[in-house]
């Protein structure tokens, strides 16, 4: 027994299989805020050394879909939902239920009976009948172990071993992270992974040739378990993809994949898979050595069988490693050579982690370490321990707590089924417009994008042919699917006749036009005389209340049926989307809007109608800092590197240079006037506006805080230096990085709790989620609550109380904050 | 010699040509009884036996804005442009992609991967893959074919919505090695497999002239005579009697029309945005008498009278028309433009006439539905593929030594000049082959509901001799 008795009864409870189909959209960590996060948590790009390229993707079968092929299933996957009912019944569609033969009593748990050929083929088949996909568990590792002991390893039939799943749904998905999360004290996961390599070097040690025959998803520790075989098949199937995606969640492969995996693909290719955690398609998986052969599906097992006979008889050999380029071998196998490719290594995680991320360092040293001791046993030892230790921090913690408030963000608790959408309406076809569209349609929605005229509709679909032209060139979208999407995409004008007609068809109409009381409730006034009566409206506003946009009246006939859908720009890459009811509102009305924003790739947060929802409400003081730091003379340099030291993907200035300072300055003066009372006191906002008056509107503008000049460079200009000078009044300021942090986040975090007070979120993981998809609040700490967990509630309010008695009393915490303190009681667990 | 004969009844012997013509006789009044036997309760014709009582109507049509070749679409596949056909017209009709029957194209120039560019057009533009869809040629009346292919499908009872659409890219058009060097590089294989590399080397120089390394490039000449269709046109023009004159008078007219038209805004809705623009880039409102005057002879040089402005030029474009049953349309909610009453595809000598099959199929029409040219017929479309052969057919429908020669002494008619093409024509808008068809259904339909007529003619030429004419009625909803 390798597993916890508490872990073992946690696993086996029915209540505790919470779940998933855990598709955690890469977008998610990788485009978090203004896209930054992906670097900070993920060094893209990290190998460019390898002419031949191991970065570029080259798969005709990608999916479509960045998010699902992306974090995806992972590293781990805590499934779920399977009720035991739904399970028989997908368990049926494979094995058609023979009621009059009987079948022989299945012995295993997590697999079907192996089947032994007459030439002496094992057939292992992985099968958990408890859920929708294979996860690799202690148990079913625990299961394996006596398995193979009893059938496979004495017995001389057995001449070669494939391994397969006999689920539709893929080979394994991962690990299970509910084994790591479960136990205390992380050290004792050493001799558990240890147990589990012995017995793959029992496996091993039967000497007789192991094949894996994988369809679908082969990821994190199923990846692993295949690189011990000495075979690899997989199918050519879009839904095939095989990565190593631990670093996502802050750990690293234990099952010898630091150690494996390089011996096999290279150290270059090995390192930008283990450091990117992404998914590699089945051609590259050829192209690199992951696999030795690719097959379509209907052949997949009888190639694998005919695979293990001929390699047991020899006529068939195992694939030798690939011949590597001259220059590769220069960087891969010389001293100097590998010198130069970890210094660059190092360079690149320093730079996309800021040092803020623990796992891709532990990567690194596992795979230096391996090449230091290539013999022995030694090399896996180091890896598990290093594993432990990482599992160990507050990192890996922090960012598995995500990986789950994501899961559990899946589902909406409403008493009412959503209505079925198939035909969804865009009013308005700007940025926010033709990104919502481009989401929608991408899920196999149909879209009706309406706008004036065709000018203004020709520039929204532009942008979404483009963003779709992108994937095609990167070969992430096959043509066929872009030219789907693209006719997936009605475009209508007013002086389309035929409007109203196609909108007579829609199920749900989501307008992101002007951001104007009368022009919206006109709009709604329209749109409610040409669609059905189910129709929900969700409106697209940052800033105006629901509520008056449903109030009853000549324009509004079914307030029941419009809801707030607040999305972040740019739409496409933004992960996150308040979902705002009215009083109003109907559940069968939220409850759509929850499951199209879900199907859209969005993480959907219900908030309450108050002025900027939760995120805006929170960013609100943030700016309102800003803005004070600013005139007691911070450099503006200074600002964003300590916001970005403490794990912001840009800091403050940046974003809201990025964001547009006018924007910006909206947000704040909105705020002001609104309910956050001195929440939003102590800085003078004037800094923005006065800005928006000269002009000086951020990027977009090529000028803002800096002076944009290239695509990438920008400088502080002449002028902003005498308009700061004019701003501070010559004050000058050398204020720590730390006071800076602090001050900011102080603010930020206790504008989230007292969101949680007053209950505009209804628990610490959706204002967790929140802010880390929302604003990129450092995903290492895992949000504002696991932040304040980790800092200490009361140390918290105390610095809070010190900050309150020297600058004022926007920075009185909120009175949720001092119970916490006064109880000592945690967020989260 | 039957040419003096003949230009008693051309432009030229009428002193130049009259563009304003404007006969009082048919205009919104209409026609006697005794003309009529195609109202809809009794009307039959020898090609409507299979079911008399249904008729077939143009619902709807659309076009991608015509635009010069290696233009706007430079980029652009003729599968796209057809798609993006497709797709607006379901935009402009609202109608369900399911409740479509079948699909039809014309095309002329085949990109060999999308031999059936139907097909392949409708799927990509989302349409359910169990929809049947084929390809039509039939030179620059392809999409003519499939429109009056998916009214014989209508009525036959094997489909009740069908859409007809038409493409022609010139911006992308195989060029090919020449056939010694094709011969062998398809034999090469064999060639490698007994001699090696060495031995496929060899294979491939062996007996190779110099003058076999060259290219084929698709010329717009007719197989069988091996004449450019320009030439043809050239001589069709100078016998009867149609001068350089008359065609650029006739050129300009296009152009002016076609840039009121848009400018009116006339095309609206016709033409689908691309990009946001419905610009036809081909079009030249502010060309003159002067301008055109000045280009020199393109074909029969020196003394030939076609020139770059009086032909139509090479033009990318995609078309499509949504052809339903009445009784279907009406289900849908549809207001149908017009019914389609009577086609007729004949063809000529194309060492002779390569492009008078207007002239005969418009007679066959007037003749079998017994109308009259003049006094019936209030909207006349016809394909502009040059100024010189379409005047030329004018004059043959109005010749009454032509009309002794081939039809029983019966001439066709004149064409009221303020009838025809009125809002431009291929010189102008441009012709992509495949798509032209289309076209001209779509405007004379649209032509006819804002203009209240009663019948239109559409007719159009095609290489080898062919020739089409169709015959619309007015659809009052």
């Amino acid at each position: 027994m390798f597993i916890s008795p508490a872990a073992r009864k946690a696993l086996f409870a029915p209540q505790n299989r919470y779940a998933v189909a855990c598709r955690l959209s890469q977008q998610a960590f990788s485009t978090v805020g203004t896209g930054r996060v992906a670097n900070a948590l993920i060094s893209r790009g990290i190998l460019t050394l390898d002419v031949d390229g191991p970065l570029a993707i080259s798969t005709p079968h990608a999916s479509t879909s960045r998010s699902s092929n992306a974090f995806s299933t992972a590293a781990a996957i805590k499934d779920s939902l399977p009720t035991s009912k739904a399970t028989a019944s997908t368990h049926g569609d494979e094995m058609p239920s023979k009621p009059f033969i009987s079948a022989p009593e299945r012995k295993y748990k997590f697999f079907q009976n192996v089947e032994i050929t007459p030439t002496g083929v094992a057939i292992i088949r992985f099968d958990n009948p408890d859920k929708k996909v294979n996860t690799l568990s202690f148990a079913l590792m625990h299961e394996a172990k006596s398995m193979w002991q009893n059938e496979i390893h004495s017995n001389t039939n057995v001449k070669s071993v494939v391994f397969t799943s006999a689920k539709e749904s893929g080979f394994i998905a991962g690990a299970d992270i509910f084994d790591i999360s479960s136990i205390d004290d992380k050290s004792t996961l050493v001799p558990i992974i240890e147990e589990a390599l012995q017995f793959f070097l029992h496996m091993k040690s039967k000497n007789v040739p192991m094949v894996a025959a994988i369809h679908g998803p082969a990821l994190g520790g199923g990846l692993e378990w295949a690189l011990w075989c000495d075979y690899r098949i997989c199918t050519d199937s879009s839904s095939t993809k095989l990565g190593l995606p631990e670093v996502k969640l802050g750990l690293l492969p234990g099952f010898g994949g630091t150690q494996n995996l390089p011996a096999l693909v290279g150290i270059q290719g090995g390192m930008d898979m283990m450091l990117t955690g992404k998914d590699i398609r089945p051609v590259k998986a050829k192209k690199m050595g992951l696999v030795d052969l690719v097959v379509a599906p209907q052949s997949l097992e009888s190639v694998a069988i005919s695979t293990a006979e001929g390699l047991a008889n020899g006529s068939i050999k195992k694939s030798k490693p690939k011949t590597k380029s001259l220059l590769n071998r220069f960087i891969e196998d010389t001293p100097p050579g590998q010198y130069l490719m970890w210094d660059k290594v190092k360079k690149m995680v320093d730079k996309n982690t800021d040092g803020n991320y623990p796992a891709p360092y532990a990567i690194i040293d596992c795979v230096k370490y391996g090449l230091a001791h290539p013999n022995g046993l030694d090399k896996y030892k180091h890896e598990r321990e290093r594993f432990a230790k990482l599992a160990a921090t507050k990192e890996s913690e922090a960012l598995i707590g995500i990986f789950d408030g994501m899961n559990q963000m899946k589902k909406h608790s409403s008493s009412a089924e959503p209505i079925p959408v198939k035909r969804v309406a865009v009013m308005g076809a700007g940025l926010m417009g033709a990104g919502i569209a481009q989401v929608t349609a991408e899920k196999g929605y149909e879209v009706l994008l309406k706008d004036r005229d065709d000018a203004s509709l020709g520039r929204g679909l532009s942008l979404m042919n483009e963003n779709w032209q992108k994937k095609v060139t990167r070969q992430s979208m096959t043509k066929y699917q872009y030219n789907l999407n693209t006719a997936r995409v009605t475009p209508l004008s007013d002086q389309t006749e035929s409007w109203k007609r196609h909108f007579g068809g829609a199920d749900l109409v989501i307008e992101a036009v002007f951001e104007n009381l009368e022009l919206k409730r006109n709009i709604i006034q329209l749109v409610e005389s040409v669609t059905p009566d189910h129709c929900v409206f969700a409106t697209n506003t940052s800033a105006i209340p629901i509520a008056d946009i449903a109030a009853p009246g000549e324009q509004v006939k079914r307030p029941e049926n419009i809801v707030g859908m607040h999305y972040f720009s740019p739409v496409p890459s933004m992960p996150l989307l308040e979902i705002i009811p009215h009083a109003g509102t109907s559940e069968e009305a939220l409850a759509t809007a929850f499951a199209v924003g879900n199907k859209q790739g969005k993480t959907c947060v219900v908030v309450k109608d108050v002025p900027g929802f939760y995120v805006n409400r929170c960013l609100g003081p943030v700016l309102v800092e800003t803005c004070a730091l600013v005139k007691e003379g911070v450099p503006l340099e200074k600002l964003d590197k300590a916001m970005k030291k403490f794990g912001m993907p840009v800091g403050p200035i940046t974003l809201i240079d990025e964001v547009g300072v006018d924007v910006a300055s909206k947000v704040a003066s909105f705020l002001s006037k609104a309910d956050l009372g001195v929440r939003m006191n102590g800085g003078d906002i004037s800094l923005m506006s006065n800005m928006v008056e000269k002009g000086w509107l951020g990027k977009k503008s090529k000028k803002g805080f800096f002076t944009y000049t290239g695509k990438k460079d920008k400088a502080i200009g002449s002028e902003m230096v005498s308009y700061l000078k004019e701003f501070t009044g010559g004050a000058v300021s050398n204020m720590s990085e730390e006071d800076i942090q602090n001050r900011i986040a102080s603010r930020l975090v206790n504008e989230a709790a007292k969101c949680l007070e007053d209950g505009i979120i209804e628990n610490p993981v959706d204002g967790d989620i929140g802010l880390v998809f929302g604003i990129g609040f450092a995903p290492f700490k895992g949000g504002p609550f696991r932040y304040m967990d980790s800092v200490g509630v009361t140390a918290f309010v105390d610095r809070m109380n010190g900050f309150a008695n020297n600058l004022g009393e926007q920075f009185e915490p909120c009175q949720l904050l001092k119970d916490y303190a006064a109880s000592g009681k945690k967020f989260h667990g | 010699m039957i040419l003096p004969r003949l230009l008693n009844y051309g432009p030229s012997a009428s002193g130049g040509l009259v563009v304003a013509r404007a006969t009082a006789s048919f205009v919104g009044g209409s026609p006697t009884r005794q003309h009529l036997p195609l109202s809809s309760s009794s009307f039959s014709t020898t090609t409507q036996t299979s079911n008399p009582t249904k008729n077939v109507v143009v619902v709807d049509g659309v076009r991608l804005p015509f635009a010069m070749t290696s233009t706007i679409y430079e980029d652009q596949m003729a599968v796209d442009l057809q798609r993006l056909a497709y797709q607006g017209l379901i935009t402009k009709t609202a109608l369900d992609k399911k409740d479509v029957d079948y699909i039809l194209a014309g095309n002329v120039i085949q990109e060999v991967r999308t031999s059936n560019i139907a097909r392949e057009a409708a799927i990509n533009a989302g349409f359910p893959a169990s929809i049947g869809a084929h390809t039509v040629a039939m030179a620059c009346i392809s999409s003519s074919v499939a429109i009056t292919s998916a009214v014989e499908k209508i009525l036959a009872g094997k489909a009740s919505t069908v859409i007809a659409g038409g493409v022609e890219t010139f911006s992308d058009v195989p060029i090919r090695l020449t056939r010694p060097i094709r011969q062998k590089l398809i034999t090469m294989p064999k060639a490698m497999k007994k001699g090696g590399p060495l031995g496929a080397v060899r294979h491939l120089f062996k007996g190779l002239k110099t003058k076999d390394i060259s290219l084929e490039t698709p010329a717009i000449a007719n197989y069988t005579t091996g004449e450019v269709m320009g030439v043809s046109s050239d001589r069709l023009s100078a016998k009867f009697g149609v001068s350089r004159g008359e065609q650029d008078e006739f050129t300009v007219r296009s152009h002016t029309l076609a840039g009121k038209a848009h400018k009116d805004g006339w095309y609206d809705g016709e033409i689908i945005p691309y990009k946001g623009s419905t610009e036809e880039n081909g079009i030249k409102a502010d060309s003159t008498i002067e301008s055109v005057s000045k280009l020199k002879p393109a074909f029969v040089k020196p003394h030939g009278t076609h020139t770059a402005a009086n032909s139509s030029f090479l033009t990318d474009g995609a078309s499509a028309s949504l052809i339903m049953s009445e009784e279907r349309a009406l289900e849908l909610g549809f207001k149908p433009m017009a019914y389609i009453r009577d086609w007729s595809f004949k063809a000529c000598d194309p060492f002779e006439e390569l492009l008078l099959g207007p002239t005969y199929c418009t007679q066959e029409i007037l003749a079998r539905n017994n109308l009259n040219l003049g006094s019936d017929i209030g909207v006349f479309e016809i394909h502009e593929a040059f100024a010189g052969q379409l005047l030329s057919n004018l004059v043959a429908m109005n010749s009454q030594a032509f009309a002794d020669k081939n039809f029983g002494g019966k001439k066709v008619g004149e064409v009221d000049m303020s009838k025809l093409n009125t809002k431009g024509g291929s010189l102008a808008l441009g012709h992509p082959f495949g798509a032209t068809g289309s076209r001209l259904v779509t405007t004379a339909s649209r032509r006819l509901q804002a203009e209240g007529q009663r019948f239109a003619i559409g007719a159009a030429c095609a290489d080898g001799g062919l020739g089409h004419a169709f015959l619309l009625e007015r659809y009052s909803n």
